[in-house]
């Protein structure tokens, strides 16, 4: 079968959730919640929450939309649990992870999100802020951040307004469409942990706006036959393409 | 008022008429607290109302009860006027008391061209849009009226 970036993104989205974990990802994230729904169709056991308030809505209906606002992530939902609710349970340290975008990423894992250009009161671009991120990231054990592009205006050698940045005793993973990067619990920097197969590290050197000075790193695995036929069977309509056009 | 997370933003920093870092009293360990917001106004759209004010949410409710009980005064939207003997029949359905809700306008499809779970489930883009090019001309009063009247 085959499989482009956003199958492998997805895939490697996936591979972040572990069984018993409580899953948490924001608004307009169709590329995590595709993700998601197709861990369910592998029979992961884990806690799915959305903006919707939905607990471990049904799974088994296609998203129509990209929005992850709608009934889709609410219907045949189990319980409610609202946002307030839901940054009480990860500030307590009870969230495993939670997938999270940026604007731009510096090599320290520090976030913009808040604005891009000028300064923070005369911004050329104001982000949709960062509530979200800024008390999620310190308290979450896996914080997870997708970006579906990889090149040096987004992935920096310094963010100059951080909205949140990850904290020295707790693990941060970041998957883009070449790579995944991770920053270990302790360590201040992130590394390159994975290429994905289509890439080589050269690549990811170029696109990278810091310098990485590893010379060799793992592939990760191509997405199974058995992932790549959960992501279609939970996504007919091609919502998790909606991020890459 | 106290809260978790926060640490490593610059938010704190930019922003002190909102947010402090202070001692936790109970073990000296750094807290960031945050200004409790206080509106004017929340203007909350429900599916159900009683003329007490009285609100059931029949789908995702988000921050809506929340912002009830933080503005001043709270005016509900509803989709349809109903009895109080709804409430009666299931009290914890009620996601905003009346006590807390200065004024009920009934007003069904009162969230287009958004979304009001599960009456209409689709946000309209096209009325979206026509909304959002009135705001930038500064034309949402003619925007409300059309919409009220059916003419958009």
């Amino acid at each position: 079968m085959e499989y482009g970036k956003p199958e492998m993104m997805a895939v490697a989205i996936i591979r972040q959730i572990e069984d018993g974990d409580i899953v948490f990802h924001g608004l307009a994230s169709s590329t995590p919640m595709v993700a998601m729904k197709a861990a369910k169709a592998l029979g992961k056991e884990f806690t799915y929450l959305t903006l919707s308030d939905g607990v471990d809505h049904d799974w088994t209906r296609p998203p129509y939309v990209a929005s992850t606002l709608t009934e889709n992530t609410y219907t045949g939902s189990v319980a409610t649990f609202g946002l307030d609710e839901i940054f009480d349970l990860y500030c307590s340290g009870k969230g495993d992870i939670a997938f999270l975008s940026c604007l731009q990423m510096d090599k320290e894992g520090r976030i913009a999100m808040s604005y891009l250009g000028g300064d923070y009161e005369r911004p050329k671009l104001r982000g949709p802020g960062g509530a979200g991120s800024a008390t999620l990231t310190p308290v979450t054990k896996k914080t997870t951040i997708w970006k579906t592009t990889h090149d040096k205006k987004t992935f920096i050698e310094h963010v100059d307004f951080a909205t949140t940045a990850p904290p020295l005793d707790k693990e941060m993973t970041v998957i883009t469409p070449l790579c995944i990067f991770k920053k270990p619990v302790g360590e201040k920097y992130l590394k390159v942990a994975y290429i994905f197969p289509y890439t080589t590290l050269e690549e990811v050197k170029e696109n990278t706006g810091w310098e990485i000075d590893q010379t060799e790193v793992p592939v990760m695995e191509p997405p199974t036959a058995e992932e790549l036929a959960a992501i279609k069977k939970v996504d007919p309509n091609n919502i998790l393409h909606f991020e890459f056009k | 008022m106290p809260v978790g997370g926060m640490w490593g933003s610059d938010l704190v920093a930019i922003r002190p008429e909102f947010f402090q870092v202070m001692k936790s009293p109970f073990d000296d360990t750094e807290t960031v607290c945050v200004k409790a917001l206080v509106p004017d106004y929340a203007i909350v759209h429900v599916q159900e109302a009683d003329i007490y004010g009285n609100c059931r949410i029949l789908g995702p409710s988000y921050q809506d009860a929340l912002m009830a009980r933080a503005a001043k005064k709270t005016i509900v939207t509803t989709e349809r006027i109903v009895g109080s003997y709804r409430m009666q029949e299931e009290p914890k359905l009620t996601a905003i008391p009346h006590f807390l809700v200065e004024a009920v306008v009934e007003l069904p499809g009162g969230a287009k061209p958004g979304i009001c779970y599960p009456e209409y489930q689709a946000v309209d883009w096209d009325k979206h849009k026509a909304y959002q090019k009135a705001v930038k001309a500064d034309e949402v009063q003619k925007y409300a009226d059309m919409m009220l009247e059916g003419r958009l």
